[in-house]
């Protein structure tokens, strides 16, 4: 997708936080060179292309988008937020993407176009086994804990700012 | 230099869940400005701010990790 979008004039980059669900073969980092080395090992379990960018050790710029694992943010020439998402989910980034760049087009075209406040419920793919390989990879006290925690919330009914939507 | 006990609060050894998702929904709202913040380049070790990238281009950025 970085690729097909470069030449539209969208940089792609991903920030290096925490790690979201630490375990036996990635502990929580405690140094910035462990980061940094997790950083790599990322990038080349999932061939990433893109630039990755590092966040310091006690997550300066993670917090100051929101602290969450996955989240996405188109950003504009300038520096103004077009778009966010509590998670990463690439049709819906090409979405937005493509909405963006068509309403720019409109736009050129003399269309008189006003900027407006937009929300939108996101609907991601929710693959469980490439999930659990995941936690897997992280080790088995990531399984552990992801299932602990898993038990604990469905005991405690719908989670504030989760959108459970069954339709 | 941050304080051993900042790390280790940010960086949770163990995962419970996150209760950040209501709270992201105020944080940086759309049409308002990103804010700027330096970090490394991992291919080059240099440090870049994210105003760097969104000068002359859009910017997708995705947060994440390896687990």
């Amino acid at each position: 997708m970085a690729r097909a979008f470069a030449p539209k004039g969208i940089s792609f980059v991903f920030l290096y936080t925490r790690e979201a669900h630490p375990g036996e073969n990635y502990p929580a980092h405690r140094s910035i060179e462990q980061k940094l080395a997790y950083a790599k090992a990322f990038k080349a379990e999932f061939k990433i292309e893109r630039p990755i960018l590092v966040d310091d050790l006690v997550g300066t710029a993670h917090k100051l988008y929101g602290s969450l694992p996955n989240m996405t943010y188109l950003i504009s020439r300038g520096g103004r937020v077009l778009f966010r998402a509590d998670w990463t989910d690439p049709p819906t980034i090409e979405y937005a993407i493509d909405y963006v760049l068509n309403s720019r087009a409109r736009r050129r075209d003399g269309l008189r176009l006003a900027p407006f406040y937009a929300e939108f419920v996101g609907y991601r793919w929710s693959d469980q086994t490439k999930f659990q390989e995941g936690l897997a990879r992280a080790g088995q006290q990531a399984v552990d804990d992801f299932a602990r925690a898993t038990e604990r919330r469905s005991k405690q009914g719908p989670r504030p700012g989760r959108i459970e939507l069954s339709e | 230099m941050s304080g051993q006990r900042e790390i280790q609060e940010y960086n949770y050894s163990v995962f419970v869940g996150s209760d950040d998702f209501i709270d992201f929904r105020t944080i940086v709202p759309v049409g308002t400005s990103a804010p700027d913040f330096r970090a490394t380049v991992l291919e080059t070790n240099e440090t870049v701010r994210l105003s760097e990238y969104w000068k002359n281009k859009d910017v997708l950025i995705e947060f994440g990790s390896l687990t």
